[in-house]
């Protein structure tokens, strides 16, 4: 699942909060347990069916925005940078990243207002945030050896506004188009607030314990995203500028046509202490650090036990294998799931879970070419898969290769598949685990940037819906 | 299948245990469910923190952190609730989380937590310590840590807590602490450049606003009473109302002479949230403006906060020696200051000590803990105009004149009945 699930539901992690007590003021202090505007809350890439020639990618950052707890406060940190990355070689390592950097401009300070009533343009917004776009190419020399080209691919695009309401903006469409770019390279992309596309019934947290029987493979579970928005950037990219030849893909069997996605924040490092008078600060002064990031969904929340997250966060996945290998391999949920509900989920050599996950299926999303393959978290999706009219959210498991392993799609019930998946699914053990939720709360566009508009300020009703019940569905569908 | 309680708690094992509350998203089909008596659909996720940890605990009552969760949220209700005496519960979940797993995490940090409110900053360090020893890799833990070590003068230490924190995660609380390092240690620009970082990286409307406030108060500490006033109000954008960000702009109001706007803003922030410090900085307001009676009624306000947190648990700290010293007697303040230099011997204790001193006729003694607070490099006003004072009855003129010239920059932030001492 993703780090949400930490916030909304109790787990242990959540008592684990940050005091930031300064000075004198112990009681005052607020507790910090998360870090909003650097998490890395889900990753998406796919091939839209109105773009079959080019990979499209949807990051978001920024969990659980609630509408009606007013504007101000979510928006990306103009000092971090915000990282798509690409790796089309299959190493794990970047080969192409976009970097998004932010900055905020308030027109009138004195006013506590994002916006005023009839707000209709970009020119009237009190607060706007804006952002560069860049790309960085790497270049691999032996093991250490990296060179980075930069090029900056767009200046000052608005980040689109949030939807505060129909009387503050009447036509919030018109922000929305006003953020849909395309670039001199063919490249469109969209930064703004969206509806979550998560979907997930965190449970009645401590149900676990007596195990509600109506939910599962029957629906009616409880959508605990609906009704929030998240932090989205959009990016759809034509294929010949991700591929490793950069050439466009053939087919699905092109030596050019898996590529792998994933998803950082970075934010700087600084030397605490005065350097004496002498010396500057020190090298890394100023330095990025890595502090958060995402592929899958599920592995950063389930697979890594509390004690390496922070680490997690920081690595790069061509290091997952010898990190946090045995975890995947051994993974704690197939030991509790049996434990709870005696579902015979195999507990140790899961190497078939490392494939689906890391090293992605032979003859579908394997890259080809490297050895191994290197187990990798990141979202390995074959560009040459055509997309398909009419998706299956079991995606893979499911019998429709172009949804998730393969890529994510947004309407792709990632939680139902990894159950299933870590359940045994692909060793033959198929139990029918589930939500109970089974789709988003509203419907995906069909068109560019594909995410739902974003709920307003105004009429806003976070975690309610329900999803209906029917009849109970076999293990992938 | 029925899963035995035994069972169930020996699942509960500390790395297990957010895997069985996350299994709580699980749902099977018939045939799988699993009964056990614990709480119902109805009081699962009620959105009341302390009901829903209280349905843990009862769930899974050999969970050490289900404990954890139960003192975590009465820690939070204290808080916005401001009944210290909500402390002696959260202590009683934390203890019994800490005897079902010593090396529980939550509950270390939790207990770590509890400990620094209450001023009890060796039990702090001890448990943070113990927190970074049962996960060595998580970046948590130094957060406790350094807030510990800060109180307890061990500034050598707390800078390599801080650097490790920021080197691992550059977060709002690393950020936070960097500025407060570099501010005690007499770097005022480093201090407001790592708070804007920590305002940046915001978060939570109540984590943006409380940033905010510091950085407001570390400008106008640096007299920027214009740039102190805008972190002020993006505060109170962040978060309104907000009672720390009010009394700074009452500050910014009475750095600027209009004392009756500064008393009706302080008015209001201690109505919203009774603090010592912010009492009595409207009494000294008040009674500038000559309002007498209503500057006794905010000091009686304040000595009654004072009361209450002690019967919560908490440990006098150095705000209470300086009320003490300003507003009561000031050898009863030197008796105080010097239990608190005891139990937390940092540049503030030092600074409250050495001013109960001078005020109680002993300005050589005084003098003395002035060094002291200022021996790390602090350009603190108030630390400096109590040393100043010293110096100057001592018959120190030149050091004297040094250290007033040093608190006159930050006038502005000074209550008006210290900025009145300065010559």
């Amino acid at each position: 699942m993703r780090k949400l699930l930490l916030a909304l539901v109790a787990l242990a992690a959540a008592a684990i909060a940050v005091p930031l007590s300064i000075g004198s003021s112990h009681r005052e202090a607020p507790n910090i347990s998360l870090d909003p505007a650097a998490d890395n809350t889900d990753t998406y890439a796919w091939t839209a069916k109105d773009a079959p020639d080019a990979l499209t990618i949807a990051a978001n950052w920024i969990p659980g925005e609630v509408p009606a707890n007013g504007p101000n406060f979510h928006g990306f940190d103009d000092r971090a940078r915000y990282y798509v990355h690409i790796d089309n070689s299959g190493d794990g390592r970047p080969d192409i990243s976009y970097r998004f950097q932010f900055k905020t401009q308030i027109r009138n300070k004195e006013s506590f207002l994002y916006a005023g009533p009839g707000t209709d343009s970009y020119d009237k917004l009190n607060v706007i945030q804006r952002y560069n776009l860049v790309r960085e190419t790497y270049r691999y020399r032996g093991k250490r050896g990296v060179q980075v080209k930069e090029k900056t691919l767009a200046r000052g695009l608005p980040v689109a506004p949030p939807n505060i309401g129909p009387k503050t903006m009447p036509n919030y469409q018109a922000f929305v188009e006003g953020a849909i770019r395309t670039l001199g390279n063919g490249m469109k992309v969209f930064v703004g607030p969206r509806d979550d596309p998560f979907f997930v019934d965190l449970g009645a947290t401590f149900d676990a314990l007596n195990v509600r029987k109506l939910t599962g493979n029957e629906g009616e579970g409880k959508d605990d995203l609906s009704g929030y928005n998240v932090h989205t950037t959009v990016l759809q990219i034509p294929e010949r500028l991700v591929t490793h030849n950069r050439k466009a893909v053939s087919g699905p069997d092109g030596d050019n046509a898996v590529v792998g996605v994933w998803s950082t924040t970075e934010r700087k490092r600084l030397q605490v202490a005065r350097a004496p008078a002498s010396k500057k600060r020190s090298r890394t002064h100023g330095r990025w650090v890595q502090v958060s990031r995402l592929g899958n969904p599920l592995v950063n929340e389930v697979v890594i036990p509390l004690g390496k997250k922070d680490q997690f966060n920081r690595t790069t996945p061509d290091r997952d294998a010898e990190l946090y290998g045995k975890y995947v391999v051994k993974p704690e949920l197939a030991a509790i799931l049996n434990a709870l509900f005696s579902i015979g989920a195999p507990e140790n050599d899961r190497t078939d879970i490392v494939q689906a996950l890391l090293q992605g299926i032979p003859d579908l999303n394997q890259h080809k070419g490297i050895e191994g393959p290197p187990a990798v978290d990141t979202i390995k999706l074959n560009l040459g898969v055509p997309p398909v009219d009419i998706e299956d959210r079991f995606g893979v498991i499911g019998g429709d290769v172009a949804g998730f392993p393969n890529g994510r799609r947004l309407g792709d019930d990632v939680v139902d598949i990894e159950l299933q998946v870590v359940a045994g699914f692909l060793k033959g053990n198929k139990v029918p685990l589930g939500d109970g939720v089974d789709r988003n709360d509203v419907p995906f566009l069909s068109a560019f940037p594909y995410l739902a508009p974003p709920h307003d300020g105004f009429d806003s009703a976070p975690s309610t819906r329900i999803e209906p019940g029917h009849p109970p569905l076999p293990a992938g569908g | 299948m029925t899963l035995s309680r035994p069972n169930l708690v020996k699942l509960l094992s500390p790395v297990a245990v957010f895997c069985v509350l996350l299994a709580a998203l699980i749902a099977v089909n018939g045939g799988h469910g699993l009964e056990l008596p614990g709480p119902s659909r109805d009081v699962a996720r009620s959105g009341d923190p302390v009901r829903d940890a209280q349905a843990a605990v009862r769930a899974a009552p050999g969970s050490a952190a289900a404990y954890a969760l139960l003192g975590e949220a009465y820690l939070t209700r204290a808080r916005e609730t401001r009944d210290p005496s909500l402390y002696a519960r959260a202590e009683r979940a934390f203890d019994a989380g800490l005897r079902r797993d010593p090396r529980e995490l939550g509950a270390l940090i939790g207990a770590a937590t509890l400990a620094g409110v209450r001023h009890d900053f060796r039990a702090e360090l001890r448990l943070g310590l113990a927190a970074r020893r049962a996960a060595p890799d998580l970046t948590r833990p130094y957060t406790v840590v350094f807030d510990a070590q800060i109180e307890l003068g061990r500034y050598a230490a707390a800078e390599r807590s801080v650097q490790r924190l920021v080197d691992l995660k550059p977060s709002l609380p690393a950020y936070a602490r960097a500025s407060y390092y570099r501010e005690l240690t007499g770097d005022d620009g480093g201090a407001i450049a790592a708070m804007r970082l920590a305002a940046s990286a915001g978060g939570t409307a109540e984590g943006i606003a409380y940033v905010q406030t510091l950085l407001g108060d570390l400008q106008l500490a640096h007299g920027r009473a214009a740039a102190a006033r805008d972190a002020y109000r993006e505060a109170l954008r962040a978060l309104r109302p907000y009672p720390a960000a009010l009394a700074g702009l009452a500050r910014v109001d009475a750095a600027g002479g209009d004392l009756g706007s500064a008393a009706a803003r302080l008015r209001r922030s201690t109505e919203l949230l009774p603090l010592t410090a912010n009492l009595t900085l409207l009494a000294d307001v008040e009674r500038t403006l000559g309002r007498r009676r209503a500057a006794r009624a905010d000091l009686a306000a304040a000595r009654a906060q004072h009361a209450v947190l002690t019967a919560g648990g908490t440990l006098p700290d150095a705000e209470a020696v300086l009320f003490e010293a300003g507003h009561g007697s000031p050898e009863r303040a030197v008796a105080l200051g010097r239990r608190v230099w005891r139990a937390a011997p940092s540049v503030r204790s030092a600074d409250a000590l050495g001013w109960a001193l001078t005020r109680a006729g002993r300005p050589a003694a005084g003098l003395r803990w002035s060094h002291r607070a200022l021996a790390i490099g602090s350009r603190d006003r108030r630390f400096s105009l109590h040393g100043a004072v010293a110096a100057s009855r001592v018959g120190l003129g030149r050091e004297a004149d040094r250290l007033f010239a040093v608190a006159r920059r930050g006038r502005a932030a000074l209550a008006p009945s210290l900025a009145r001492r300065l010559p």
